[in-house]
């Protein structure tokens, strides 16, 4: 069960990919890992998460919160013979990053959603959200989907069109702002990487679908950088803020 | 159907539905709604016509729907030597059928998603649910994933026999 085709994916990635901003990222010393580390065998499949994987410090949602929502996010876009999902992705820290910025005016509607999540999954499952089996995760969630479930409010169907696209967002688009974790988003879809040119010879490889990835965001880019983001962006220790004009492009 | 969509063009022999967990005219327990674990409930069947090639299972509430009714689950090709559904059909489209009903397919439900998804009422008043079991005289080709029109299409002038299980369910206003 999941609740986003691979069409799907195609189609939302091509909307999210270019959004960008300088990325410094999570290796913000410059001392970036081989996103290799995290990918598993050059072939590119069947890459299994690490567990238990280092949560980044968490900036606006709770503990509680961030591990609700990670389930949730893992579960959306699940790790599967296609590749990592979006638990690998990082797109809960994505989002809690967000929350402070960009994606504020949504702050609310995640304390009281993940609060009716859980409080839905127990009275109807009898358990918390986390302590369910992945199929029993899915039925809970589809019921959020459709509606069916109780308790929230504006109803559950608003509260998770909220969260699946926030989670395409943190699994699609650029890993500057804390999702898309070493490239695994567009590894999955098959994009080939921000790039400022491409010459003929690219085309045709990519054409042949021979084109690799460079795994380079936006914002690797020195003229990128300089044009559309360095300008009035303060941010300590490479960790994207939300102040600047170009944070506010990360909830596009 | 809960209308008049499978145009019967003869008398269909009657099929008596059955549950062990649902009792007729009776509320239907939560584990088979969405106040549950929303898993399909177990149903039982008598009577089909020994000419009968194929069944279909059908569960929709006339007391919702734009238009009515509300389809909860479209289960088809089910073999006619099949008396009854199992509890708890996986909720994964990919996942084998149970044995009893090998090579039964689903349809969309009102829910848009081809799986059983229980009663999920607006508070206010109870809704009925109908369990009804169809039998037809041929292989109707049907494909995963058909909507309700789709089958009241297919099975016109093919139903020999019918039969179903009605109970309802209420939410109450917070």
């Amino acid at each position: 069960m999941t609740f986003i085709s691979r069409r799907d994916l195609l189609m939302r990635a091509a909307a999210i990919g270019a959004v960008g901003r300088p990325f410094q990222g999570r290796h913000a010393d410059g001392d970036r890992a081989d996103p290799r580390d995290d990918l598993g065998d050059s072939e590119g499949v069947a890459l299994p998460s690490r567990e238990p994987q280092a949560r980044e410090p968490l900036e606006h949602l709770t503990a509680e919160e961030a591990d609700l929502l990670d389930a949730v996010v893992a579960r959306l876009i699940p790790a599967d013979a296609n590749g990592p999902g979006a638990r690998e992705a990082h797109a809960a820290h994505y989002i809690d990053r967000a929350l402070g910025g960009a994606l504020a005016a949504s702050r609310p509607a995640y304390a009281s959603g993940l609060a009716a999540l859980d409080r839905y999954s127990r009275s109807s499952r009898g358990k918390k959200f986390t302590e369910l089996a992945p199929i029993d995760q899915d039925s809970v969630l589809i019921d959020v989907e459709t509606g069916a479930a109780t308790g929230f409010a504006g109803g559950s169907a608003a509260f998770f069109a909220l969260v699946l696209n926030h989670t395409h967002q943190g699994t699609f688009g650029d890993p500057y702002y804390g999702g898309n974790a070493n490239f695994v988003g567009w590894d999955l879809i098959g994009y080939p990487g921000i790039r400022t040119m491409v010459t003929a010879a690219d085309q045709q490889k990519l054409e042949r679908n021979e084109l690799k990835t460079n795994h380079k965001s936006a914002y690797d880019y020195e003229s990128f950088v300089k044009s559309s983001a360095r300008a009035g962006d303060a941010h300590e220790g490479g960790s994207p803020r939300r102040s600047s004009r170009a944070g506010a492009k990360a909830g596009a | 159907m809960t209308d008049s969509a499978h145009g019967a063009e003869q008398e269909a022999q009657a099929i008596v539905v059955t549950s062990r967990s649902i009792a007729a005219g009776g509320t239907i327990p939560r584990d088979y709604t969405a106040d549950g674990r929303n898993i399909s409930p177990p149903l039982t069947w008598s009577g089909v016509p020994p000419t009968a090639r194929q069944l279909a299972l059908v569960v929709e509430d006339p007391d919702a729907g734009n238009p009515p009714p509300f389809v909860h689950w479209i289960l088809c090709n089910i073999p006619p030597t099949a008396g009854g559904v199992p509890e708890a059909i996986s909720i994964d489209p990919a996942g084998p059928m149970p044995r009893e009903i090998a090579g039964a397919i689903q349809g969309v439900s009102g829910f848009r998603r081809p799986i059983y998804r229980g009663p999920a009422p607006p508070p206010g008043r109870p809704h009925h649910y109908h369990f009804i079991v169809y039998a037809f005289d041929a292989d109707l080709g049907l494909k995963p994933g058909l909507s309700r029109a789709d089958l009241a299409a297919a099975m016109r002038g093919h139903v020999i026999g019918q039969g179903e299980l009605v109970a309802i369910y209420e939410r109450k206003a917070p």
